[in-house]
């Protein structure tokens, strides 16, 4: 219902302008770290979840008064971000610039999972201490919690503008961020200057946590990640790098989304902002506010390519092991096994698919599980609701995961580095909220259930060997098409575009045709993957392929070796089966994933069989 | 305390696969200005990165003071008194005058006596007093060198290293910054210098050095080298040489 008298709208600003504040504590942080070290932050929204936890330890067992709370808060966040800085950044100084930024996935995930093992996933209450009063004002009200809010917002502000226009240290950030040389040529010790900027940027965030936790008296380990995201799109509405530009980007991103509760309704709150964020990446990639001075549309450019000669695999060989798996099953017996690797054929697929993308164009997508999802929803509903056999069914789901996936990354074809990254971790979230949303079709929360196996011929497929057998045979055949391709002039072409677009498109290379066909295929080898994991599990909902997968789907293809065909194989079946086979609990496999992928950027960033 | 201020001992740089410099030796005497001439892309704003630290030689080595700055990063190097004007001014854009003037005394903490110093650039280059609130990215180009030369001096430096500081400016204002650089020699700072214009820098260098695709080719008094037909053949005549 729509509201018709204005005391609710006022509410809704009222509302919004809250939100804005906590998204801008978010989002100056993440602008100050761009502005010093060029670097998109994907850890921010771990040390905000860190925040609010410190908060909550210090409310609920400790019982501490509130502002030794804020300033504990602070504290632990600050020392977490120049740890990250010495982590995630520092090493990584040489290395090509998406580096860093995979560092702070990893970094990110690490620190969600290690809070889902302390604090178990369970959300928990955050109660305030704050007096309940509101004042009443033309219909609307404010709490003493809203004033809070707004009062650490502008007080932050009030503190962070001080502290750049006012100290040496500031000076130096600011400095550092117009021209990194000329402020080491002034004897600025830049490494400092990134651990303060860390510092001050991840205090922020914390504080912002725990905010968010008083606000709705709840808190989780996974609150971090929409709310990073939301940071990133305040921050690019505002213009990367740009502090004051934050801060209006973030009011702007509160306001949307509080109006678009009230005219649409709370489930599609998350919507707003990824298609604020496509929206902005693709008219105005410098931000609303960006003067006409026209600053170059990408922060960095540089793939993770890491120069090495791949393992190259004779013929005879790839023969031998194709044939040796195929044949396990005759030897394996035990059902739980062959599932377990027939899962991981499965995930082989969606990082085939990746790997093209990432590796041999050099898109380093972000919502890679989307296309699983799109595959799996699609295939399930033709089958259910459309009456198609499945066996049809599932390579018309890969068409419509290429197509659709085409389709959504589309307008994103003509950002390079952090952007495509950015981009694509939106159209993965884009898709989840869709499917949550469009009930009529997708069935919303409830998910599909009794979704039909695969069969042939009137039998279905489900034993053992069949739930072994059909992922690797699938998995067979698209690998060989793809280092067909690989080996093709398209390949090559491909490949060109990775190294330098730039000069691509200079020799006539169409970059869009092309990058469309590297993602449609992509999509068909995924959407199929999909398929076959819903038909195989015979229940699917918005929650089955989350944004971990992706996440997960990178690492494996970072394992193998980026572009690499066999890579993509071995680090699925190396990630998926290893810790399933040696029964590792399945709450510490994605901080296993996470640290894995930590470990490779740092140290062997050409993965185990070598970048192609 | 040495004769030799500066000195480059056989430096062999490269970015990547792509060698600058092949053996590289020069030598800046204490209180002299000395300029390395060459033509575009001969390696002349390698060698300042070098001295800098922006740039590692993968051998020989960067001897200040009689200490070899090798191993050192860029702000440390400059913490031992070697000060910077780089190609094209670099100056903080949206940061003030007095703020990008101030920058230069960064590694000083003894407030009292950069507030002293400030206010001598201020009489060096009355012009910057005018502008000091002004964002120094819309000041004209002279004075935007005005400014890169006095945030050079507040670091009080023994040493300056200059990139081109006549490249793009008005012949007036040409005459005016060689005036500066003898001024603040006279001080008692040298200086070294890489130009292209080698008329220019000879006016008021002591020495000079010729780099010719990463090999200097030719040294000598500034003097001898405005007479050294090479010279005028290759800089001083109507076309350069690359
Ligand atoms: N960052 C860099 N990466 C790779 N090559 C570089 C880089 N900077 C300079 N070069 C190359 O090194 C060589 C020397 O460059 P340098 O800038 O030192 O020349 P220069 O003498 O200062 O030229 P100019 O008169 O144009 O300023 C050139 O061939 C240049 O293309
Ligand atoms: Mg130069």
């Amino acid at each position: 219902m729509l509201p018709t008298t204005f005391g609710p709208w006022l509410d809704y600003t009222i509302n919004g302008l809250v939100i804005g504040n906590i998204y801008a504590l978010l989002a100056v942080g993440l602008a100050l770290i761009f502005g010093v070290s060029h670097l998109i932050n994907f850890a921010h929204g771990s040390v905000y979840m860190v925040g609010a936890y410190i908060g909550w330890l210090c409310v609920t067992k400790l019982a501490l008064p509130l502002p030794v709370t804020f300033v504990t808060v602070a504290a632990g966040c600050g020392l977490l971000g120049a740890v990250i800085e010495r982590v995630g950044l520092r090493p990584l100084r040489n290395a090509p610039r998406i580096a860093p930024l995979l560092a702070t996935i990893g970094l990110s995930v690490v620190l969600d999972q290690s809070a889902q093992l302390l604090f178990s996933p369970d959300p928990r209450a955050l109660p305030t201490q704050l007096p309940t009063w509101r004042i009443a004002i033309g219909g609307g009200s404010i709490g003493a919690l809203d004033l809070l809010i707004a009062g650490v917002g502008i007080g932050s502000a009030g503190l962070l503008y001080g502290f750049l226009r006012f100290t040496k240290l500031g000076w130096a950030v600011r400095a550092t961020a117009l021209d990194r040389d000329a402020a080491q040529q002034c004897g600025v010790d830049v490494d400092k200057v990134n651990r303060t900027v860390f510092a001050i940027a991840s205090a922020l965030g914390g504080v912002s946590g725990l905010l968010v936790g008083m606000y709705y008296n709840t808190i989780d380990p996974n609150m971090g990640f929409q709310a990073g995201l939301k940071g990133i799109v305040a921050q690019l509405i505002g213009g990367v790098g740009n502090v004051p530009g934050a801060i209006a980007g973030s009011l702007l991103l509160g306001l949307i989304e509080s109006y678009g509760i009230a005219l649409f309704g709370t489930s599609y709150r998350n919507l707003f902002a990824f298609v604020a964020l496509i929206l902005i990446l693709v008219l105005r990639p410098n931000g609303l506010f960006a003067r006409a001075r026209r600053l170059p549309p990408e922060p960095l450019t540089g793939t993770f390519i890491a120069p090495s000669r791949p393992l190259v695999l004779p013929k005879w060989a790839v023969w031998t092991l194709a044939a040796l798996a195929l044949a396990l099953p005759l030897v394996v017996q035990q059902p739980y096994l062959l599932q377990t690797l027939g899962n991981a054929w499965l995930y082989a697929l969606l990082a085939l698919s990746l790997t093209l993308v990432a590796g041999t164009v050099g898109q380093v997508s972000l919502g890679h599980a989307g296309l699983l999802a799109i595959g799996a929803y699609a295939s399930s509903l033709l089958a259910l609701d459309a009456g198609v056999p499945v066996l049809l069914a599932v390579p018309l789901a890969g068409l419509v995961a290429a197509a659709l996936g085409t389709a959504l990354v589309y307008p994103a074809f003509r950002l390079r580095g952090h952007y495509v990254s950015i981009a694509t971790l939106a159209v993965g979230e884009i898709v989840t909220l869709v499917i949550l949303n469009w009930e009529s079709l997708t069935r919303g929360p409830i998910g599909v259930t009794g979704i039909p196996p695969l069969s042939v011929a009137g039998k279905p497929l489900v034993s053992g060997q069949w739930v072994y057998w059909v992922p690797l045979i699938v998995l067979l055949a698209f690998a060989a098409l793809q280092s067909r391709l690989l080996n093709s002039h398209l390949g090559r072409t491909l490949r060109a575009i990775r190294e330098d677009d730039v000069a691509a498109r200079s020799y006539g290379v169409d970059l869009n045709r092309y990058k469309g066909l590297a993602f449609a295929v992509a999509g068909f080898i995924a959407g199929v993957g999909g398929a076959l994991m819903a038909h195989f599990y015979s229940y699917i909902n918005h929650e089955t392929f989350p944004a971990p997968v992706s996440m997960l789907a990178l690492t494996m293809v970072i394992l193998g070796g980026l572009g690499n065909v066999a890579g993509a194989v071995l680090g699925a079946a190396v990630l998926v089966g290893l810790p399933e086979l040696f029964r590792a609990a399945a709450e510490y496999r994605m901080l296993i994933y996470g640290v894995v992928l930590l470990l490779l950027i740092r140290f062997r960033p050409q993965g185990l069989l070598g970048t192609v | 305390m040495t004769d030799v201020l500066l000195r480059l001992d056989r430096v062999n740089s490269f970015y990547g696969p792509v060698q600058v410099h092949f053996d590289l030796s020069l030598e800046v005497p204490c209180g002299q200005i000395v300029c390395l001439l060459g033509g575009n892309a001969s390696g002349k704003s390698t060698t300042m990165k070098v001295i800098l630290g922006l740039l590692k030689p993968r051998s020989g080595q960067v001897v200040f003071d009689g200490q070899p700055l090798t191993g050192l990063n860029t702000p440390q190097i400059v913490r031992r008194g070697i000060g910077s004007v780089p190609e094209s001014r670099r100056l903080f854009g949206t940061m003030t005058v007095r703020e990008n003037v101030l920058m230069g005394a960064y590694t000083r903490s003894d407030a009292k006596s950069v507030a002293e110093d400030y206010e001598g650039v201020l009489d060096l280059f009355p012009k910057l007093r005018e502008r000091h609130a002004q964002q120094a990215g819309t000041l004209s180009g002279g004075e935007q060198q005005m400014v890169a030369m006095a945030r050079a001096l507040m670091g009080r430096p023994r040493l300056i290293v200059m990139d081109e500081p006549t490249m793009g400016l008005s012949p007036l204002h040409v005459d005016r910054v060689l005036e500066m650089i003898q001024t603040i020699n006279r001080q008692g700072v040298s200086i070294f210098m890489v130009e292209q214009n080698a008329s220019l820098a000879l006016q008021i260098a002591h020495r000079g050095y010729v780099l010719q695709t990463g090999r200097i080719v030719l040294s000598g008094p500034a003097a001898d080298l405005a007479r050294d037909p090479q010279i005028r053949d290759a800089y001083l005549g109507g076309a350069q040489a690359a």
